[in-house]
Formats: structure tokens, C-alpha cells, sequence
């Protein structure tokens, strides 16, 4: 007779034979072999078992129990149950196991040093050394836990669990959705709310450029991925448009009352500039249709105030011109604030600053090219310090006809775009006259020029409503990577097999998108109270706040990324694309297949799969160590500590500029999730500008949709110097660590304005 | 006045900023990365203008 059992920690308890019929009823009853009877006879026959062989000192483990249970599920002949039982008892194993491993985690990230330990810094924008970083990591570990226990099928953990592929923001996997292209000429209209009170529709630059910055940051609440802004220029225009407004009849007011010799026109001139905008229908517009603006206004100035003419408009004509520059120098300001804003405000418990991207350079218009010159020039000044902006990601977007050619309208800005890229790593650029981008493209319609987001996010076709091919108020909701070398190894060189695998492997991601978006889809408008109450998401606006969001989530895409297109090549068949032709057309081949899965399954589902080449920071490390342990250093396969980024020729692979872009341009067509093509130059580009530039040209005429060029750029803090430093800094002289003296640093700081003061320090 | 700020009266220990990019956005200086990619940037290669390199 049993009367007590012992406990995996050790414990002995009292036995208790209903727990163990009621665990062997679930299974009877999950495969339908059996019912409370049979189980009961079971668990009579389990004790029996156990009474006649355990050790009748010691009480019997758990294990020794549930071993009996398996046995005797056998052999009453109750097999598919027995099966059952064995899969419950191997989860539960699982989530024990997942428990421990959990503690492990959370205290080697309460006990070590970020610098010690590599899970603190798998992403580099969380400072895994701070209270809120830590706690961040410790939700994050938790969370990652309980969906792969809970919300992965068997099939899909494992293959997450051992690197066959990788789930991408994990821990957010039950909670939201990826990214936005957050549209805020429409999100400013009538004002809107961030959920701690209204802001009014904004009336100068200065409040355009701040409720930017804070659309930006209330957005990355309700997302775990980059917030992008796909119309900066356009969206900034209207601020200035009223800026010049206000100034233009400030100045005019103030240039009158010293002519006249009074005071309080304000009002007057105020009432005759609105009389003026209705009779020309326009405002007071910077260097637009200004003549017919600026006489007609004369002319009304001259009847109230019996003025000659010619004083008028000499006076109009000043005020413009002050205007004007007051403007600039509120819109430079505006752009200053904006920019240090991104890189010091905190979202997400205060541990990270939001990720966020701005794209710009088609916006022709005046009040635009303002805006566009301006956001540069802050770029190109960087931080209090001179430091380098982090954030946000430029891009400018290249286009002919519009600032491609010399005698583009916003050539100029272009230029200007460069000579800052080449000093700062800012902007990107995203070649608008790529086939693929410009398929989208119609004049006068911002909503279709493609736009990027984050590392490299692109969403532009829309299989579920074909009528809304933009980029506006869209994004990715969720995407996995698969680790191809794996693959490829696993088919030791045969293609076929290998083929096989790949077509498996994206059914098995395909499936599990779709799973994702069965737990976003039931979510509410009001657990994204900024994304969907604010109408930021396409289509948002027209639903209720206790609606579920399925159906507008369609508008965003599902992606199935990639990683390691090299390694692949050369475990399958010797050589990567960078060394051959023939290994190019072989990479083509590849992904071409795997875009033909993504178009046939959004054909099928009337959702939008797409292929991503994925950016792979934590990922890159994580597939190789595991892939070097089950088949040991492979060379040019799994003998680096990194998998190469997507379709790239690999980092340590010698080839020009020109090579890699044109062998790299093709991949660019078929991966229509995102994608980014680094060229990495030597020395000071900002003394090398005509070299920057044959690079970016380079690009777009090669069919390039995103590409960014890579210099390094160093800053001493010590004297503020930006630009390459060796060993020695080029401005101060000292090395690494060194001190200078402060006699020393006093004479840089009369030689040059950008030396860094320290408070308390002289 | 931060710790950095303290330090730097005349620069002893402090060391030189080095900002890359990662996977398409910046980090402030590579103390932060982690090990894979600290390897991936210290194998990079430059790429030559010449178009037969």
C-alpha cells in the first residue's frame, strides 16, 4: 500500500491516487480511447505496479510514477494515450526547465556587468547597466519564457529554440505589431491626443517640429519597432507656411508703425493681409507668386495709411525680406530642437529612445526645401557637444525630375545631403527610380513614394486592397528569419534536398505568421490607444474604440526574412556570389524562389507576405554558434563569429564599390520587405565628398532601393574633434586615455569654437 | 556635472568615440555592441573606387 510519494525537490507528500486518475483521464479523453473507468482500472493497476516493485524504504518519485502510468497505458492497449501522456509529460518537463533557466537569466542580468555579458547588450540601444534597462531585459526574459510555453506550437519552438529560425521581437510576440509610417500631415489636422491630454493643431514650426517628435514617441508606446515619419518635408511645411505668416505681419506692422510714428496697427494690418488672401486666394507665401501677393497688399496699404507707392512697397519688400530670415532662423531652431529631442527623450520605461527614421527631399515647394535645408544643417552641426545624432535615421529620397539632375528643383538640397552624409553617416538614401519603387510613384501624391523605416523596413504593395498601394499609415506587424546556411548545410550539397527544406521551413514560418496574427487580429482599439485611436494606422479612424483591429492589421505585412546568403552559397556548391557569376545566378535563383512563395501565399491568404533581407544585430551571432556546435567550423561557412547580413557579399570579402553594388542591386528587386545595400569607405569622406557622390550614383542608376555608405567617424571628447582618429588625435595630440593640460586645452578652444567646456572644471 | 565631465578636466581615461553603423541606425560608440558584431565590424573591408579593383 502506498501511502506517501517523494517530490522532484525532495519533499515527501501524501499520495494521492485522484491526481493521478484525473492526469490519466485528460489523456484518455484528449484521444478519445477512454473514459473515468478506464482510468480509474489504470490508475489501480499503476498502484500495483508500484506497490510491488518500489524500494519499500523510500516512498516513489514522481517519475517512477508517471513511468508506471506510461507502462501500464501501453499495456492495456490504450497506445495514442499513452503518446499523449508522453508529450504532456515532455511540455511540462519543458516549462520546469523553462522556469530555472528563467532565474538563471534574470540573475545574471541583476548581477553582471553589461560589459561581461553579451544577452545585456543584444540590443546596443538599451543600457543593460540601468535600473530601467534592467528591468526592460527582466520583462522581456519573462515574457520570452511564457510564449514559447504557451503561444508556439511544439514544431515552432523548437525550431525558434534551436536557430532553424528566428522569431524577431519575441518578447513582444502576444502584445503588438512592428512599425508604422506615421503620417503627419492627416495626424495634425484639428490636433489629436497622446492619452495625458489634447494638443491643438499646431501653429508655428517650432510646435510642428515638437508634436513630431512626441507623435514619434507616443507611437513607439504601442509598438516594439522603429516609428517612421514618411513625409517630413511635406508634413514640416505647413509650420513654416505659418511661421512666415506671423512674422511677415509682424515685421510689416512693426517697419509701418516706425514710418508712421504710432503704435497698435497690428490689428489693422492683420485684417488687410487676410482682405489680401482672400482677393489673391493665397497667404503671404515664402518666394510664391509673392509679387501679385505682396502689390496687391500695397495697394491696400497706400489707400488706409495715404502712403506714395514706392514707400509701400519698399516697406512690404523689407518686411519680406526680415521675414524671411527670421523664419529660417525659426525653422533651423525648430529642427535643432527636434533632432535633440529624438536622440534624449525615452520611451519604453525610459530605457531606450524611440527608433525613429524621417524621410525627406521631394518636396519642392519653398516652405518644404526650408525644412529639408534645415533638419541638414542641425544634422551637420550634431549635438551640444558637436557629438554625432544617433537618431533619427534620415532618408532622402533620390528622384529624377526632382533632385537627381543639375537642373532638378531640389539639386541643391541633394548637393547638400551628401556633404552631410559624408560627415555625419546621415541620410540614407532610397532610390525612387528603382523599377520596383517606381512602379508606385505618382506626381503629387507623397502617400507613393517609398518610403523606409527602422533598419530598413519597406511597405508598398497591397495585396488585401489593391487600391492602396502607399506607404502611409502602414507597416510590418510581425517577421521571422530563417537560418538558410542550416539548411543548406543539413543538405550536404544537394540542391534539391536543400530546395525541399527551404519550401518546409517557410510553410512552417508562413504558418506561424498566421498564427501571430490570429492573437493580434483579436486585440482592441483601445490597447493601442495612439496607433488606432488616433487614426495613425490606415483605416483606424473608422473604427470604434472597443472594435477589434483584423481587419484593418490587414494593411500590413507579414515577412519572412533571411539570413546568410553566402554562407549558403558555399556550403552548397563551394563559392559565394561575390566570387563568381555563376554563384550570383545561383543566389538569385534562391531568393527568387523564396519571393515566389511569399507572392503565392499573399495570393492565397489576400494578406501581404513579404521577403525581408533581414538586419540581423543579435541574430547574426546566435545562428553561427549554434550551427558551429552540431557541425564544427566550416571555412567561408560557420568559421566567424557572424553570419553576413541577408543578401550581402560578405564584410571580409575584397571587391569595389561598383562590384558589390551592381552584384548586390538584383536582390534589392525581389526582397520587397526591406532591404539596404553599405558600401564601406576609407578616410575622411567629409574631405571627399565628389567620392561620396559617385557612390550614391552609383547606386541609383544600378537599380539600388536603399543603400548607405559606411566611414567611420570618431570624435575625441576631450577637444570636440570629428573626423577619423588613428591612434593620436589629430587636433589635441594625445592618444587614447591621455591627459592634456588644461593650459593646453584653453589655447584649442581660442583656436577653434567647437571645444567642449566642462563646468567646474575652470 | 557627470562622471565623463569630471574625468575630462584633462582628459585622463577617457577614451575616443568611435560611432558605426550596426544594422542601419547608429550606436553611440561600439562599447555597446555585442561580440558578433564587434567581429563583423572589425572584418569589414573597404571597398575600392576603382571599377576594375
Amino acid at each position: 500500500m502506498i501511502r506517501s510519494v517523494m517530490k522532484r525537490d525532495g519533499r515527501v507528500v501524501l499520495y494521492d491516487e485522484s491526481k493521478i486518475v484525473q492526469a490519466i483521464l485528460k489523456s484518455l479523453q484528449a484521444t478519445g480511447e477512454g473514459d473515468a473507468q478506464a482510468a480509474q482500472r489504470i490508475a489501480n493497476a499503476v498502484e500495483a505496479y508500484l506497490d510491488k516493485y518500489s524500494d519499500q524504504e523510500q516512498p516513489p518519485r514522481i517519475e517512477q510514477i508517471q513511468d508506471a502510468v506510461e507502462r501500464e497505458l501501453m499495456k492495456y492497449g490504450f497506445e495514442q494515450s499513452a503518446k499523449a501522456y508522453i508529450l504532456y509529460r515532455a511540455n511540462r518537463t519543458r516549462i520546469r526547465e523553462a522556469n530555472t533557466s528563467l532565474m538563471r537569466t534574470i540573475d545574471e542580468i541583476t548581477n553582471v556587468d553589461a560589459r561581461h555579458s553579451d544577452m545585456k547588450r543584444d540590443n546596443a540601444n538599451i543600457d543593460g547597466n540601468t535600473a530601467m534597462g534592467s528591468m526592460l531585459q527582466i520583462g522581456t526574459a519573462g515574457a520570452k519564457a511564457y510564449n514559447e510555453a504557451y503561444l508556439l506550437t511544439p514544431e515552432q519552438a523548437k525550431a525558434h529554440r534551436e536557430g532553424d529560425i528566428h522569431i524577431h521581437d519575441f518578447d513582444f510576440y502576444s502584445l503588438t505589431t512592428t512599425c508604422t509610417q506615421i503620417d503627419i500631415v492627416q495626424l495634425f489636422r484639428g490636433g489629436f491626443s497622446t492619452g495625458h491630454g489634447f494638443l491643438r493643431e499646431p501653429q508655428s514650426i517650432q510646435s510642428y517640429a515638437a508634436l513630431a517628435a512626441i507623435a514619434i514617441q507616443s507611437n513607439q508606446n504601442d509598438q516594439h519597432g522603429g516609428q517612421s515619419i514618411p513625409n517630413f518635408d511635406y508634413g514640416m511645411a505647413p509650420g513654416v507656411a505659418k511661421s512666415f505668416r506671423k512674422s511677415y505681419i509682424r515685421k510689416l506692422t512693426e517697419s509701418l508703425e516706425d514710418l508712421l510714428d504710432t503704435e497698435g496697427l497690428l490689428e489693422e494690418i492683420t485684417s488687410m493681409v487676410e482682405q489680401t488672401t482672400q482677393k489673391t486666394g493665397a497667404g503671404p507665401r515664402l518666394q510664391k507668386d509673392e509679387q501679385e501677393f505682396d502689390s496687391a497688399l500695397c495697394q491696400l496699404l497706400c489707400q488706409q495709411y495715404s502712403i506714395q507707392s514706392d514707400i509701400a512697397s519698399h516697406v512690404v519688400d523689407r518686411a519680406r525680406r526680415r521675414a524671411t530670415r527670421q523664419t529660417d532662423r525659426d525653422t533651423y531652431q525648430a529642427m535643432e530642437g527636434f533632432v535633440h529631442n529624438l536622440n534624449t527623450m525615452h520611451s519604453r520605461a525610459g530605457a531606450q529612445t524611440p527608433f525613429s527614421s524621417i524621410n525627406y527631399g521631394t518636396d519642392t515647394s519653398p516652405e518644404g526645401r526650408m525644412v529639408i535645408r534645415n533638419v541638414l544643417l542641425a544634422t551637420d552641426a550634431g549635438l551640444g557637444h558637436g557629438e554625432t545624432c544617433i537618431f533619427p535615421i534620415h532618408i532622402f529620397k533620390v528622384k529624377e525630375g526632382v533632385n537627381y539632375n543639375e537642373d532638378d528643383p531640389n539639386y541643391d538640397l541633394f548637393k547638400l545631403s551628401m556633404k552631410v552624409s559624408a560627415k555625419r553617416l546621415f541620410p540614407n538614401y532610397v532610390f525612387l527610380d528603382s523599377p520596383f519603387n517606381l512602379q508606385y510613384y505618382k506626381p503629387g501624391h507623397p502617400e507613393t513614394e517609398v518610403a523606409t523605416m527602422g533598419c530598413r523596413t519597406r511597405v508598398m504593395g497591397n495585396t488585401f486592397d489593391p487600391q492602396r498601394e502607399i506607404s502611409f499609415g502602414r507597416g510590418n506587424l510581425s517577421f521571422t528569419s530563417i537560418n538558410l546556411p542550416r539548411l543548406a548545410l543539413k543538405s550536404k550539397g544537394d540542391e534539391a534536398a536543400f530546395y525541399k527544406m527551404l519550401d518546409e521551413m517557410m510553410d512552417l514560418v508562413a504558418n506561424q505568421l498566421l498564427d501571430r496574427f490570429e492573437i493580434q487580429a483579436e486585440k482592441h482599439v483601445y490597447n493601442y490607444p495612439f496607433l488606432m485611436g488616433q487614426g495613425v494606422w490606415l483605416d483606424s479612424d473608422k473604427l470604434g474604440i472597443n472594435d477589434t483591429v483584423r481587419e484593418v492589421l490587414k494593411h500590413g505585412t507579414l515577412s519572412i526574412g533571411f539570413i546568410g546568403l553566402a554562407e549558403t552559397l558555399t556550403a552548397l556548391y563551394g563559392h559565394h556570389h561575390g566570387e563568381s557569376e555563376e554563384m550570383q545566378r545561383k543566389g538569385l535563383e534562391i531568393i527568387s524562389h523564396m519571393r515566389a512563395y511569399c507572392d503565392a501565399k499573399s495570393k492565397e491568404t489576400q494578406m501581404n507576405f513579404s521577403l525581408l533581407a533581414t538586419p540581423a544585430e543579435g541574430l547574426a551571432g546566435r545562428f553561427i554558434r549554434m550551427d558551429q556546435q552540431q557541425y564544427g567550423k566550416i571555412p567561408g561557412v560557420t568559421d566567424r563569429e557572424y553570419y553576413t547580413n541577408s543578401f550581402h557579399i560578405p564584410v571580409w570579402f575584397p571587391i569595389s564599390a561598383f562590384d558589390k553594388i551592381r552584384l548586390e542591386a538584383p536582390y534589392h528587386a525581389l526582397t520587397n520587405a526591406g532591404h539596404i545595400s553599405y558600401v564601406e569607405l576609407d578616410g575622411d569622406t567629409a574631405n571627399n565628398v565628389e567620392a561620396f557622390e559617385s557612390v550614391v550614383r552609383c547606386m541609383h542608376d544600378a537599380g539600388i532601393g536603399y543603400g548607405s555608405i559606411n566611414h567611420p567617424v570618431d570624435r575625441d571628447p576631450v577637444c570636440g574633434y570629428v573626423g577619423v582618429i588613428g591612434d593620436v588625435c589629430p587636433r589635441c595630440g594625445r592618444r587614447e586615455g591621455e591627459a592634456i593640460s588644461e593650459e593646453k586645452l584653453r589655447e584649442l578652444r581660442r583656436l577653434y569654437p567647437g571645444v567642449p567646456t566642462f563646468c567646474g572644471c575652470e | 556635472m557627470s562622471a565623463m565631465q569630471r574625468q575630462s578636466i584633462v582628459g585622463k581615461d577617457v577614451p575616443f568615440e568611435r560611432i558605426r553603423r550596426i544594422t542601419g541606425y547608429l550606436v553611440g560608440t561600439m562599447d555597446k555592441w555585442n561580440n558578433a558584431k564587434k567581429a563583423e565590424e572589425h572584418d569589414r573591408v573597404k571597398h575600392g573606387l576603382s571599377r576594375h579593383a
